[in-house]
């Protein structure tokens, strides 16, 4: 593996497959390809977001690189070290840098513990500190994150969603970490609320040095918050640039028709918008299409789709796409152009 | 000049709660022009649902009680019916598409039944045409092979295919208004393109007045002809749809305007955060329910709740605050 100073975490041909068991004997019967050969490098510091309709496998690719599953197949490098390969014990302290924020603030708070003892809970863990040394950590955290420090002794119902969060997020530091999983830590949350939270994650990375892997499917949100942003269909990658690049000049039709629906505030946007509007739903990722995945919902999909997997290719720099029409760019643009609306 | 198909005049009501009075919408006026769409935008718990539920009678009492109100349909008012005439405007004149389509549709029985049912009541046809009428409207929402699919039970269809079966059954009696609350927040965007891309072209073809119902400022904007912003059991500013987003004039309709990430912008601005909390709706109202969030906050907020006043052609707003210039209106 090549050794690159600026990446933290490089993740090579993931492959995280759910078994599906039926009858009595529970044989299995078939599988979730829940992800399904993903390669992503996130460098030091910055946020990659990942993008993609639920089902899409996006939790999956972080609970895998977290090592809360086990690959199917495929490594996730982190500084250069190969998590799957580590024992136990140095898996465990390892576990120090790498944490995760969740979704849903009302599920992820055990409702019997302190705010306390929540926070504290990876200290204890970890087994290094003195119960004094914890309670400053906690009233040190709790301010990070803007909460009062006098709401240690508090319980988790008697927080709102948005403070309920922030616990979260001041629990995931807690151990120090440079790499946080940040799984739509935002999509549970009001609209008001919604802002205030990120203005967090952004500050605190400012100030922590932390790097992020921002999961969403808000791809407004995620414009604003990442540096790099790849876009999932049904367990692979199909798309990878800077943010700007992906939102001025996207080139995988999927990654088209997702920009084209979102719901943009501004009346007069719609006046002038042409909008890709899929046909069907997703297909069961337990029973993928053939070729590329993404050919039964595509609007310029052909037979030779089908075929084989396209490969995931760089066609500018740091600009990579899966999809074999793409190549001559303009000729692609058109032909989407043509057959939208 | 349009006709007002649907007028609410202050609409309260209020829940009966071990903790205290919940209340949930404090004098709601709002009405509906015949044809138009109405978007109605705000947090969850501000009183949406709330709102709609108590104007089709289906607030549970107890806990809720409508304490006071009118709501004008027709030249006749929906909160003095009987059971019987709101009945036969619920699901007929008047429809109802919800959230989770699994909550009011019949796990136990196929669709094709469940879309005869209001049929057979509304428009007192026979169950053949009943089902000829089923296809056709759910070949018309975008169902592949309708005919076959009027066997299959809700759980065979997938979340997208499901509202749309909510939307034709919504419109089998050929409603005159079409109430939608928040119909796409759990789907997907691309799906959600769908069914607003869906609900725009039937809205062409039929005619009806709709109210959206969405906390999704995005997706108002897409769909809706006017909007009413509500917080705190109150509308706080109703505009033309352009006219909102142009000049929005409430402090709080303003800072969610601005704390949206706009998608066309390339730098890495800060977003406008709104601090605080939603408010907790167990005091009777006496100050404006925005104040403690509002950074243009003054003594008079905190004695009188604003009225909604004219500030301009089609807007309104509940503000004692011209927030273009900072100084009282
Ligand atoms: N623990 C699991 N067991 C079986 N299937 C799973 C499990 N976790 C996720 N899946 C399936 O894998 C697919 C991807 O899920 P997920 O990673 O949660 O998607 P996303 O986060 O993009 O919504 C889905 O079809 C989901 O049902
Ligand atoms: N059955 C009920 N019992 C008590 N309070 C209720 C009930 N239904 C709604 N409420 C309260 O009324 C307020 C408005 O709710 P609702 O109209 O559902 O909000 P939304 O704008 O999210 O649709 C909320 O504070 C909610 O908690
Ligand atoms: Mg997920
Ligand atoms: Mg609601």
């Amino acid at each position: 593996m090549k050794t690159d100073n600026d990446i933290l975490v490089k993740i090579e041909n993931l492959v995280m497959h759910f078994p599906i068991y039926r009858g009595v004997i529970r044989r299995q019967v078939g599988a979730v390809r829940a992800v399904d050969g993903v390669s992503l490098e996130i460098r030091q510091g910055e946020t990659l977001g990942l993008v993609g309709e639920s089902g899409c496998g996006k939790t999956t690719v972080g609970r895998t690189i977290l090592q809360l599953y086990k690959p199917t197949s495929g490594h996730v490098y982190y500084k250069g070290t190969d998590l799957a390969k580590l024992k136990p014990e140095p898996m465990r302290l390892m576990r120090k840098d790498l944490q995760m924020i969740f979704q849903d603030p009302y599920a992820s708070l055990n409702p019997r513990m302190t705010v306390r003892d929540i926070i504290g809970d990876p200290m204890f863990a970890f087994g290094e500190a003195s119960g004094k040394q914890i309670d400053e950590r906690v009233q040190e955290l709790l301010k990070l994150v803007r909460l009062d420090p006098d709401f240690a002794n508090r319980y988790p119902h008697e927080f709102s969603g948005g403070q309920r969060q922030r616990i979260g997020v001041a629990r995931a530091l807690t151990t120090n970490p440079s790499f946080i999983v940040c799984d739509e830590p935002i999509s549970a949350l009001d609209v008001s609320i919604q802002a205030q939270v990120v203005n967090l994650l952004e500050d605190l990375q400012r100030d922590l040095g932390l790097t992020y892997l921002f999961i969403a499917h808000d791809l407004s949100m995620v414009r604003h918050i990442s540096d790099r942003v790849a876009v999932m269909y049904l367990g692979v990658v199909v798309e990878l640039a800077d943010r700007n690049e992906i939102y001025d000049n996207p080139l995988h039709p999927y990654t088209k028709a997702l920009l084209s629906a979102i719901p943009v505030p501004d009346p007069t946007f719609y006046e002038t918008r042409q909008r890709i509007i899929l046909e069907g739903d997703v297909p069961s990722p337990a029973n993928p299409p053939s070729g590329c995945r993404f050919r039964t919902r595509c609007p310029i999909a052909d037979e030779s789709c089908a075929l084989e997997r396209p490969e995931f290719r760089e066609v500018s720099p740091g600009h990579f796409v899966a999809c074999i029409k793409v190549g001559m760019q303009t000729n692609t643009k058109e032909v989407i152009n043509q057959e939208s609306v | 000049m349009a006709e007002k198909i649907l007028d609410v005049q202050g609409l309260e009501t209020q829940f009966k709660t071990p903790e205290g009075i919940v209340h949930a919408v404090n004098g709601v006026s709002i009405h509906l022009d015949e044809g138009e769409t109405l978007g109605l935008v705000g947090e969850s718990g501000c009183g949406k649902s709330v709102t709609m539920l108590s104007i089709l009678r289906l607030i549970q009492s107890p806990p809720g009680q409508i304490v006071a109100g009118k709501a004008i349909f027709k030249g006749s008012d929906l909160l003095a019916m009987s059971q019987e005439e709101i009945r036969q405007v619920r699901g007929g004149q008047i429809s109802m598409i919800f959230q989770d389509p699994m909550t009011s549709l019949n796990p136990v029985m196929n669709i094709g039944k469940q879309m005869a049912e209001p049929m057979l009541l509304h428009l007192g046809i026979t169950p053949k045409e009943a089902r000829e009428r089923s296809i056709k409207l759910l070949e018309s929402v975008g169902i592949p092979r309708a005919g076959e699919r009027l066997k299959d039970y809700p759980h065979q269809y997938s979340g997208g295919m499901r509202q749309r079966v909510m939307i034709a059954m919504a419109l089998s009696c050929n409603p005159q208004i079409l109430i939608a609350d928040e119909p796409t927040t759990a789907l997907d965007v691309t799906i959600q393109a769908q069914i607003v891309d869906l609900v725009i072209r039937l809205r062409q073809e039929l005619g009806m007045a709709i109210i959206w119902i969405t906390h999704d400022l995005g997706v108002a904007a897409s769909i809706a002809n006017r909007i009413a912003v509500m917080y705190g059991g109150f509308i706080i500013e109703e505009a033309a749809v352009k006219e909102l987003y142009a000049n929005p004039s409430h402090p709080y309709t303003l800072g969610l305007i601005n704390s949206l990430p706009q998608i066309q912008r390339k730098g890495r601005q800060r977003l406008y955060s709104i601090e605080g909390m939603p408010p907790i709706l167990l005091q009777t109202p006496k100050a404006c329910p925005f104040a403690p969030r509002c950074r243009w906050v003054r003594e008079k907020c905190w004695q009188q709740n604003p009225m909604l006043e004219s500030i301009g052609e089609n807007h309104k707003v509940a503000c004692w605050v011209d927030t273009t210039t900072g100084s009282e209106r």
